[in-house]
């Protein structure tokens, strides 16, 4: 599905003193600068997978999606998108994919989405009879039939990103781009979406590849993570493999029926995180001495509560932020 | 699907979506035509006022003028009819990454661009230029081919000025904000909307052959007025060609140069 080479991309960037002078002075005299979005990417995708790329802002996730997309050309390396080298822009590559991003619509914005659909229609040429079968079970799975002649302004965020969702899907893409299409939706719509991302990839078999800054999709969403940080890619596996990238280990939390001594030797090898004065506490905790630094917490403290639960995938990604050598 | 069935059909959508879209605004949509009209009155009384204290202009009487005035009011309704929204969208499309739809959907990324946006408004006033063309051409006497000829004149006239402009808007790639490009724009237009004979040696040459806006209105209109006098269609004809070549090496050139915007 995709095969990138030694994919890179540089944007030129130019440099401002700050003020009035620096301002005078940059526009006689530009100094640019190439600004590495890029590097040396290799990353091979299958049929049917569903992977995740993540990473940091700027990391360069979303050059990467625009250069699959053929959105923008890169500046170096192979690219192979569907047997297509994307910013050729084939009229065969462009019916075979399909972009949602959460930030940008493709909604005509003053009418309702349903115009839109039908303009959609045309542009892929789908057959009324099978535009209207998917498009109602699309508006029955995202459960908006009574939106569809509302204009598009006067929707919520929710509501106009299950449209987008539509808009996407309406010529079933084979190839899926996902770029953060859960930002600023409330947890409700949130779930809603990945429900049914989810439920349509298995139905479909599309393939997936999403970018998002919400590790409950990568989570729910990908069995696949590319790690990128400064354009060049950190991990590639598997999440399970992503998840024990720092070793086996549980997150516990633990409160408190008063408040503890935090400096205590027991808390120090398991990255204690403290909140509410001394009151909770959460660890990071190697299997292999789970059992006797619980039975020393037990032992030791007023414990009120103790919970459990493997590292998730949210604070993998912080700590490996922080430790890149771990990479 | 035959090509130009498919593009027809899209094309009706748009027509659709945009008619959709500006009957959600009553008021914005009355007041375009009410202003689209004054701006056509002003024109026509522009060039009358100037003939109260005139016999001639150059080669042209009171209703020569006035006909080539009505030519390029009918130019001008079609323009902004059909195109000039297009030019401020497609400069908006560049800064806010709009442009990245543009380029995924399967139809050419330039008629979209270019050909998406239209005003309803402007084209319930159609009857208002073709009348006074007609009024316009009966004072002159017109012949009946020469009635003929005045919609595929008026077409090309339209064509000519669309293609330079789709060519000088080229540059928005490399500029990203394009205000000055639509003024640049604009002021092309304003000079199109005179006959080429009143602008000096230099001018002419430059806006006739360079940038070649004074063959909108004038080579067509001294075709109908003299079918002998070729050259100025045979210039339009060629140099719009000439803009089609460039647009297309400059529409290459610029997604290149595209760069999106960012997340």
């Amino acid at each position: 599905m995709i095969h990138a080479t030694a994919l890179s991309k540089n944007f030129r960037v130019y440099h401002k003193a700050p003020g009035f002078w620096g301002s005078v002075r940059s526009f006689w005299q530009r100094q640019y600068s190439d600004k590495p979005a890029v590097k040396a990417f290799d990353l091979e995708i299958g049929k049917g997978e569903r992977v995740g790329l993540l990473g940091p802002n700027g990391a360069g996730k979303t050059t990467l999606m625009k250069m699959f997309t053929g959105i923008i050309v890169p500046s170096s390396g192979q690219l192979s998108v569907l047997g297509h080298q994307p910013h050729a822009r084939s009229r065969d590559f462009r019916l075979r994919i399909a972009l949602v991003m959460g930030q940008k619509s493709q909604l005509w914005w003053d009418i309702p989405a349903m115009d839109s659909f039908v303009l959609l229609q045309r542009y892929y040429e789908i057959e009324e009879s099978t535009f209207r079968r998917r498009l109602n079970a699309l508006v029955s799975l995202l459960d908006v039939a009574p939106l569809l002649q509302v204009h598009v302004r006067k929707l919520s965020l929710g509501e106009r990103m299950k449209m987008e969702l539509i808009a996407c899907l309406l010529h079933q893409p084979e190839l899926l781009f996902l770029d953060e299409p859960t930002i600023g939706l409330d947890l409700v719509a949130q779930r809603k979406i990945r429900e049914f991302i989810l439920e349509w990839q298995r139905e479909y078999g599309t393939t997936v590849l999403l970018t998002s800054h919400y590790m409950a999709d990568v989570d729910a969403l990908c069995e696949r993570i590319v790690l990128v940080l400064n354009g060049q890619k950190r991990f590639d596996g598997g999440i399970r493999s992503f998840e024990s990238l720092l070793g086996r280990q549980k997150y516990v939390s633990v409160s408190f029926e008063q408040p503890v001594d935090t400096q205590s030797a027991v808390w120090q090898p398991h990255d204690p995180q403290w909140q509410a004065d001394g009151l909770q506490v959460e660890l990071r905790i190697d299997e292999a001495v789970l059992r006797e630094t619980a039975m020393a917490i037990f032992r030791d403290f007023p414990v009120q509560s103790f919970s459990m639960e493997k590292l998730p995938i949210e604070r993998v990604m912080h700590q490996l932020l922080q430790e890149t050598e771990v990479l | 699907m035959p090509l130009l069935r498919r593009y027809a059909l899209i094309y009706r959508e748009y027509v659709n979506n945009c008619v959709a879209e500006a009957l959600s605004y009553r008021l914005h949509f009355v007041l375009l035509i009410v202003m689209d009209l004054l701006f056509y009155l002003s024109l026509l009384g522009g060039v009358d006022f100037l003939f109260q204290h005139l016999d001639q202009i150059g080669p042209w009487n009171r209703q020569a003028f006035l006909f080539f005035m009505a030519f390029m009011i009918a130019v001008e309704h079609l323009h902004m009819t059909f195109v000039s929204e297009n030019f401020w969208a497609f400069s908006h499309d560049i800064r806010t990454g709009k442009l990245d739809f543009i380029l995924l959907k399967p139809a050419a990324a330039l008629f979209i661009v270019f050909f998406r946006a239209m005003r309803p408004a402007t084209l319930l006033l159609g009857l208002f230029p073709w009348g006074l063309l007609g009024w316009y051409g009966s004072q002159l006497g017109l012949l009946w081919w020469q009635w003929l000829l005045l919609p595929p004149l008026v077409l090309l006239g339209l064509a000519l000025l669309t293609s330079v402009e789709i060519l000088i808007s080229m540059s928005m790639f490399w500029l990203v904000e394009s205000m000055g490009i639509n003024f640049l724009r604009m002021q092309l237009q304003q000079l199109s909307r005179w006959p080429d004979f009143i602008y000096g040696y230099f001018a002419q040459k430059f806006f006739g052959l360079a940038v070649p806006v004074l063959l909108v209105g004038s080579a067509p209109v001294r075709f109908v007025l003299n079918p002998h006098d070729t050259s100025g269609l045979l210039w339009l004809l060629g140099l719009m060609g000439l803009s089609w070549l460039l647009t297309a090496f400059f529409w290459r050139r610029g997604l290149r140069a595209y760069e999106s915007a960012s997340s």
